[in-house]
């Protein structure tokens, strides 16, 4: 990467308060984000995730009413200075509640959307629609069906298959999984590595499961209650577990076994971030 | 005996001709806590709201304590089955938690002494504080909203509660919080069924569980049991908690594969340490192999 490379959002001392409240939700937030990063932000709920999100793509401040310091730059954009529909070119954002992000009577033009304003040609736009039904796994038959007369979890991938479709610089998503099948979940996961590989997407994802993006993110981020406490790699996050419970984000099981075999003198090596690490470490234990 | 539950044969068309429950077979006892997990569109919302009375079988029946739904007035069912939706902001629409709360207890007619009655038991049960009372619902956190959410229901005092996907978008906190509420509810002879992607939360609460899979009912046993399962689970999309998965894995060495939390997976491997089956899995490898 060229040293000089402009970073996907840099975040620089950001405060944030809602209008008509009392508390900041966000209270000076300083953040660097590379193009190309996989990011997972994680922490409690009010905790100003979505908040923070928002702020990344000019949703705020500019379709929210509150009081905003400090700098958001998106892809080059100062959020201030440019319009969200000029931000949501570069930055693409999968609400946490599908149904918020859905403007049409049914789930082909819901997809085509984006795509028309862009002002791809339709050829180009059916092939769009194709490949982000095809990696969402929503079957064809749901394309002249109004989207809200799906199942939540069919919702929920619809809301994905469109932002994926206009292939965005930086893909912000808010809880995208929170009611996918658990294989559905890591299906995700996976192609949002592809497109990262593809074409160096940034990858920013809120979670509250954190299975998937343990051993996918190049960084993880705990924010609690509007500060950022803690950013550093998913090796160095989880390996202080405890630290993890107290601030109530919840690891994966399998790093909570093998940090109570340490615990209990069993092993003393690093916390596993796949689920196979860990079986891998279990079994070391019980042949040792 | 009749049965809290009991769904016969059920098929169930929504208008547009999507067949979303082709013949499903159920029976759930008074005092159970069940939970329904699956792929999406497999069918648990739809078999959830059709258990609640608030969609009626196409084919085949419904009965709750006995009765059809299909006979049964909207009182009667209200105070059978309580079903709180998916996402709880679609249910919400009062202007103050109390209002919201109240509203089905004023659908029943009730004098407004017994509303309010119902309306403090239901807040008090589910923890909402006085305060909350005269809030809007729709700026509360999330956590306060799917009380809000269950309150509006537990003030009809349904037999039955479905709660569909309680800890979604919820922190690990927040969703103890809310199981350990239903799991108290169920205590009080409430019977409970959830509706859930996490398995985490299955393993920990229920103790049984049916995964539905493009519409009909795939698997139906104790949780432990049907988490044993692992190849048909996958057809159904679903993949057992990890501490499952791990015990499955290893179950070679002499782990129990039907462990279903991290404290019974360490617990199991402490066990076999202690009594050395490690070394007797070696020692019968080396016998049996090369
Ligand atoms: N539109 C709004 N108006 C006023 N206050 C808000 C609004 N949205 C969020 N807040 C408040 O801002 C704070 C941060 O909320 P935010 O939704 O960003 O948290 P979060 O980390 O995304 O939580 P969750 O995990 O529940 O989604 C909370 O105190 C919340 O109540
Ligand atoms: N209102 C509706 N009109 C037409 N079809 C619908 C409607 N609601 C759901 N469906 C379809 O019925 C099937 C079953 O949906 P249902 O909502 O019961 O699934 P689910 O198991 O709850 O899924 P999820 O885990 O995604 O919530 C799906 O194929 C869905 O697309
Ligand atoms: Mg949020
Ligand atoms: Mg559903």
């Amino acid at each position: 990467m060229g040293a000089v490379a402009e970073p996907a959002i840099k975040v620089e001392d950001l405060w944030w308060k809602y209008e008509g409240r009392k508390d900041w939700a966000l209270k000076g937030v300083n953040l660097t984000i590379e193009r190309g990063e996989f990011v997972g932000i994680v922490g409690p709920n009010e905790s100003g995730k979505t908040t923070l999100v928002m702020a990344m793509n000019g949703l705020i401040p500019n379709n929210y009413r509150g009081v905003m310091k400090g700098r958001v730059v998106s892809v080059g954009m100062d959020t201030r200075e440019h319009t969200t529909a000029e931000i949501a070119r570069r930055v693409g954002f999968v609400f946490s509640d599908p149904e918020s992000q859905f403007l049409t009577m049914t789930v082909e033009e819901e997809l085509a959307f984006g795509l028309e304003n862009m002002g791809l040609p339709v050829e180009e736009i059916r092939d769009r629609i194709r490949w982000a039904m095809e990696i969402t796994r929503l079957d064809e038959e749901f394309l002249e069906k109004p989207p809200y007369e799906l199942s939540g979890g069919q919702k929920q991938r619809v809301a994905i298959a469109a932002v994926l479709a206009m292939k965005p610089d930086v893909i912000i998503l808010d809880e995208p999984t929170s009611m996918l099948d658990p294989i559905g979940k890591s299906e995700v996961f996976d192609v949002l590595v592809q497109l990262r590989r593809s074409y160096n997407a940034t990858i920013i994802v809120v979670e509250h499961r954190l299975e998937d993006i343990a051993y996918l993110a190049d960084k993880m981020i705990l924010l609690y209650y509007g500060e950022v406490l803690r950013v550093a790699p998913p090796r160095e996050f989880f390996d202080n577990i405890p630290f993890l419970l107290k601030h109530y984000v919840y690891p994966p099981e399998i790093m909570i076994a093998v940090h109570r075999l340490r615990e209990e003198g069993l092993y003393d090596g690093p916390i596993p971030l796949r689920f196979e690490e860990g079986v891998k470490i279990i079994e070391e234990v019980l042949r040792a | 005996m009749t049965h809290a539950i009991e769904v016969r044969n059920l098929t169930f068309v929504y208008p547009d001709g999507t067949l979303a429950l082709k013949g499903v077979d159920l029976v759930i006892d008074e005092g159970e806590f069940a939970a329904f997990i699956g792929q999406n569109g497999s069918g648990k919302t739809t078999l959830s709201k059709n258990i609640a009375g608030l969609l009626k079988p196409t084919e085949g029946e419904v009965l709750l304590f006995g009765r059809s739904t299909k006979e049964m007035r909207i009182r009667e069912l209200a105070t059978s089955v309580g079903y709180v939706f998916q996402n709880p902001d679609h249910q919400i629409f009062n202007m103050t938690v109390y209002d919201e709360i109240a509203f089905g207890p004023r659908n029943l007619l009730l004098s407004e002494d017994e509303v309010r009655e119902r309306v403090e038991e239901a807040a008090r049960i589910v923890g909402l504080k006085e305060e909350y009372m005269e809030e809007s619902p729709f700026f509360l956190p999330k956590g306060l909203r799917q009380r809000v959410a269950i309150a509006s229901i537990l003030a009809l005092r349904p037999k039955v509660i479905i709660v569909d996907e309680p800890t979604t978008g919820q922190d690990w906190k927040q969703s103890i919080e809310i199981m350990d509420f239903l799991k108290h509810l169920n205590g009080l002879g409430h019977t409970i069924i959830i509706v859930t992607h996490e398995m985490e939360i299955v393993a920990r609460y229920a103790e049984r569980t049916v995964v539905m899979a493009e519409g009909r009912k795939l698997l139906d046993g104790p949780t432990n049991k049907v988490f044993a399962e692992a190849e048909t689970l996958r057809k159904a999309f679903v993949k057992p908690p990890q501490p499952t998965r791990a015990a499955h894995a290893l179950s070679h060495y002499g782990l129990r594969p039907d462990v279903l939390s991290v404290d019974e997976l360490v617990t199991e491997i402490i066990r076999l340490k202690a009594s050395g089956a490690g070394d007797n899995y070696l020692a019968q490898r080396s016998l049996g192999g090369r």
